[in-house]
């Protein structure tokens, strides 16, 4: 940061001198303090993705390329068509910084966000999803206080909004632990009506601007630059940028924006988040091709004696601006009376293209709308890290355990164990849609009452195998969490990610960036999966330590199921039914929870993904589902196998027969086969009568799937067919030592 | 003459809209979702505080919808016998407007908690249960911060029979461990004296479509049910 002083007014900024003189050009003088102000926002890496944005033109146009894409990246969130008259809006966003500093207000800001985001789409929001990432909870006060309240700021806001959280995904590890992940995802529903309503433009001169929600304050002051640099002692004292949420105004906010928008008297529609009325005015005015002329004293201030700086760059949350036709303010206004929200009507478009703000009578920003939309962008400089060779070369070392205690060690690992001790504080039922539950599924699946139709969420991605390899290990993220929505019978219908990388100055944080963007655009391309938004979290790093987060571009995708009927679920089901498995099982215990939990090993051989395997999978289970032959579905992911089918027999208190010998590969280790963490293999229950016919169906698919097993009433897995000993595990213990983990840590 | 039911939205209530839904399309039976202020207890055959965290539940959960004109209304059908129904926030607010006795205070783990229990039926004369047989073990899901039930008048709540329900396993046993927040004696939910004023922490409009149970069970139209029989009974 650097502090400049304009006209005897002092500010800091963190603009460079080249963007400075950008600044300069673009207005033919030099501009004031406010004005400065507004551009060093706007021209931060969290407003312009200034680093980001040469990168992420590797995505194709989703909405050019997808009939039933609505909106893409750009706009505030994703908006697919799902039939029946329905658009669905999804986006994820991070909040990273804020929670590092201050976990309660930062992650309940970070929903409050994404709740607007939803909301200004002109839809309800519906449900949230929340990936986090912590430093391990074991022995580490820090990690637990971080964990404990990020979690209690997410259901705190999210439960008292009425907005259930049906779903998420956590990992420990230790480089998430000064520098923490909170990301949060929100899905919205809305009539396709409405959508259309409410974009997010003032394309019309004469309309009146209207500010409604809550008041205007000192808090969250350059929020954006904060979150715009990396982490270090110093950002206890910007603890005053994090903003404090109020979720019950959020509330009042989304009742009486819905309302509002039913009345088609809306003609755009605007959150204040990052950025505050800085971003709000200059979007809508730019991205609408006209001006505006905004009088700052009608805004309704927290508190007496606040400069056009302040006010401008504020980033005070539950703010709403709208644009209203003149003919509708006072209806519009009416319901603002009734939810008994403050609002202000602060100005009026007009089609000089320029943004005028007064302060009174003083003419205090006047900037070319679009100017502020027009940062520089940064060539960045990308540098495979040294390390990786090294790393990805290291063995395995030779089980010093037996297998049956490395899998009891398995189950109760904070990565594995159950995440009930989270959902349990989230309401995970208001809104009466829930039909998969949090901990019943892979992932969240929702109703849309009045349609027989589904829809299915799943947030994740593998940051261990993305530390090794971010090209394979963003492809195994959308694998994992495509397998998610597949697992419970939907179809992956589009994707968001939110990218949470290192110093994007750092050529080595940058090329974690850089080959992730690759790995989702190739996968995506080849899969065609659209890609309708995203989110970019740099600077995750700890300046003392000098470490940067593994890298961890999280991706949300949701997909669609049609009819009840069609909907499947994890928990084994039936004493004598079979367990199949479909996919290849090789060495890949690189970044495995195996390696980790056993042997404090990083390294190894990471998954690899074969996208044609990949959709010959697909095909096939759309096949067998069709036929009605899965009765339980579960993927395989941390721990391997062995922990995929223990999961499945927890909830019914199954046990199973497995025998391996048919399925083991001659050249694989029986740790190998087990606890390998290789991509887009699945876990299905079937009618032992429906054997042969699967069978069948497999070879037109060209893939290979083996029996492993029958289910069993003694909770009790018999293991045999290994290399090693036969051994049998107990089911109740392990699902004592699944469900006790992170209450025994947090429950001091 | 056909059945009204009102569906009150405070500020800040949550389960209104889900209330509202369940009483028309599956009840079928006609609810409105009113404002708070705009309330009037003559249209309407009975009344339901909805779910959720009215006024943000900040001082006191209840506490500031309790003062909320609606309470007046509900009021004059309190004394002429037509059934008041608080589910959970509506519980809350019930006890604050001293509808019911009692307070409900902060869940003994000092956390939120959703997940689906057991509820036992302890009554089944009041305008809420009497659909149900004593000893029923229904299925229901919570989710709440502050429903531990505490009163220091245990002995008149159970000489009067206002105990509505208690926390139990499948088996329909008292423990503790199926007491998901503490509440004195296991209590989920109370009435009147007169029986047409219950108040309940677990959410019945969430258990009254098998689609949404993990059992694939809809007790919750029982209490729906029984209230709409409780106001047949009454006008006829």
């Amino acid at each position: 940061m650097t502090k400049v002083s304009i006209n005897g007014e002092e500010a800091n900024i963190e603009m460079t001198n080249e963007e400075f003189e950008k600044v300069k050009n673009l207005l033919n003088r030099e501009p004031n303090i406010t004005e400065l102000g507004m551009f060093d926002v706007m021209w931060s890496e969290h407003c312009s993705y200034k680093s980001s944005r040469p990168k992420l033109k590797l995505f194709e146009d989703a909405e050019a390329n997808y009939n039933y894409v609505l909106a893409g990246p750009g706009q505030d969130a994703g908006v697919i068509d799902i039939g029946d008259g329905y658009a669905l809006a999804f986006r994820i966003e991070s909040h990273n910084h804020p929670s590092a500093i201050e976990p309660y207000h930062g992650a309940a800001t970070g929903i409050g966000g994404i709740i607007r985001d939803i909301l200004c789409m002109g839809v309800r929001p519906i449900a949230l999803l929340d990936p986090l990432r912590f430093g391990h909870l074991k022995d580490n006060p820090h990690s637990q206080w971080l964990f404990k309240y990020v979690v209690k700021g997410i259901a705190d806001y999210g439960n008292c909004t009425g907005i259930p959280t049906i779903g998420g995904e956590v990992e420990f590890d230790d480089s998430f632990e000064s520098n923490c992940l909170v990301n949060v995802a929100c899905i919205g529903l809305g009539a396709i009506e409405d959508f259309k309503h409410a974009p997010s433009r003032a394309y019309n001169p004469g309309d009146y601007v209207v500010l409604m929600g809550g008041s205007t304050g000192r808090d969250g002051i350059h929020g954006v630059t904060f979150a715009s640099r990396t982490l270090t002692e110093m950002s206890e004292a910007d603890r005053p940028a994090v903003q404090i949420g109020d979720p019950f105004t959020k509330k009042m906010i989304i009742e009486a924006t819905l309302e509002a928008v039913k009345t088609g008297f809306i003609r755009g529609l605007k959150d204040l988040g990052g950025g505050g009325l800085t971003c709000a005015t200059s979007e809508l005015t730019g991205d609408g091709n006209t001006g505006a002329d905004i009088d700052l004293r009608k805004i309704f201030t927290r508190e007496p004696g606040m400069n056009s700086y302040e006010i401008m760059l504020s980033e005070s949350q539950e703010r709403m601006a709208f644009i209203v036709k003149p003919g509708g303010l006072e209806t519009v206004l009416d319901i603002f009376k009734k939810f008994e929200m403050s609002f202000a009507v602060i100005g009026r478009t007009n089609d000089s293209k320029v943004l005028k703000i007064f302060d009174d009578n003083n003419l205090v920003v006047n900037i070319p709308s679009k100017a502020l939309s027009k940062s520089p962008t940064f060539k960045r400089q990308e540098k495979r890290p040294s390390y990786l060779d090294r790393l990805i070369a290291q063995k395995t070392p030779k089980p010093s355990l037996g297998l049956k205690h490395i899998i009891y060690k398995l189950i109760a690992s904070e990565n594995i164990c159950s995440k009930e001790w989270i959902y349990r504080q989230y309401d995970h039922e208001v809104g009466v849609r829930s039909v998969v539950k949090c901990g019943d599924g892979d992932s969240g699946v929702l109703r849309i009452i009045g349609t027989d139709k589904f829809i299915s969420a799943s947030v994740g991605v593998n940051s261990k195998h993305c530390f090794l390899d971010p090209y394979e290990g963003a492809k195994g993220g959308l694998v994992e969490v495509c397998g998610n929505v597949i697992a419970n019978g939907a179809k992956p219908m589009a994707m968001v990610n939110c990218c949470n990388f290192g110093n994007p100055e750092i050529p080595e944080s940058f090329w974690y960036f850089s080959k992730s963007v690759e790995g989702m655009n190739d996968f995506c391309r080849n899969l065609r999966i659209p890609i309708v938004g995203g989110n970019v979290s740099f600077y995750n790093e700890d300046e003392v330590k000098k470490t940067a987060i593994k890298a961890t571009p999280i991706i949300m995708m949701v997909g669609l199921i049609e009819g009840e009927e069609n909907i499947i679920t994890l928990p084994f089901k039936k004493v004598g039914n079979d367990i199949l498995l479909i996919g290849e099982t090789k060495a890949e215990l690189g970044g495995s929870e195996y390696h980790s939990v056993i042997y404090n090993l990083e390294g190894g051989t990471p998954p690899k993904v074969d996208e044609s395997k990949i959709k010959a999978t697909w095909d096939f289970l759309f096949e067998l589902y069709k036929r009605k032959f899965i009765k339980a579905n579960h993927d395989v992911n941390k721990g391997g196998i062995i922990v995929s089918i223990i999961e499945m027999c927890f909830r019914n208190n199954l046990g199973a027969f497995l025998d391996f010998s048919g399925t083991i590969n001659q050249e694989l280790r029986d740790d190998e086969f087990l606890f390998s963490e290789s991509v887009g293999r699945f876990i299905i229950e079937t009618d032992p009568e429906d054997y042969e016919s699967i069978l069948e169906i497999s070879k037109q698919f060209s893939l290979d799937i083996k029996k492993v097993g029958v289910l069993n009433v003694n909770p009790e897995i018999n293991v045999k067919g290994l290399k090693s000993q036969s051994f049998k595990l107990n089911v109740e213990k392990m699902k004592n030592l699944f469900d006790s983990t992170i209450p025994n840590l947090m429950e001091i | 003459m056909s059945i009204k039911i009102a569906v009150i939205q405070f500020p800040g209530a949550n389960c209104d809209l889900d209330t509202v839904h369940v009483l028309n399309n599956v009840i079928n039976v006609e609810a409105d979702l009113v404002w708070h202020n705009h309330f009037k207890e003559t249209h309407y055959d009975s009344v339901i505080l909805p779910g959720g965290f009215a006024f943000g539940d900040y001082l006191r959960a209840g506490i500031i919808a309790a003062h909320s004109p609606a309470i007046d209304q509900a009021k004059i059908m309190l004394k002429d016998g037509r059934p008041v129904i608080g589910i959970c926030n509506g519980f809350q607010i019930l006890t604050e407007a001293q509808f019911l006795p009692g307070a409900l205070l902060q869940n003994d783990c000092l956390k939120f908690v959703c997940k689906w229990v057991n509820l036992k039926v302890e009554n089944n004369t009041t305008a809420l249960t009497n659909q149900m047989k004593i000893d029923d073990v229904l299925a229901i899901p919570i989710a709440h911060g502050e429903g531990r039930y505490y009163t220091d008048n245990m002995k008149e709540l159970e000489d009067n029979n206002q105990i509505v329900f208690r926390y139990s396993t499948e088996q329909g046993e008292l423990t503790q461990e199926a007491n998901p927040n503490g509440s004195l004696a296991n209590i989920a939910g109370i009435c009147n004296l007169e029986q047409n004023c219950i108040g309940l922490m677990p959410h019945p409009e969430r258990a009254s479509e098998t689609i949404l149970s993990p059992k694939s069970t809809d007790h919750g139209k029982l209490f729906f049910n029984s209230m709409i029989e409780f106001i047949k009974r009454r006008i006829s």
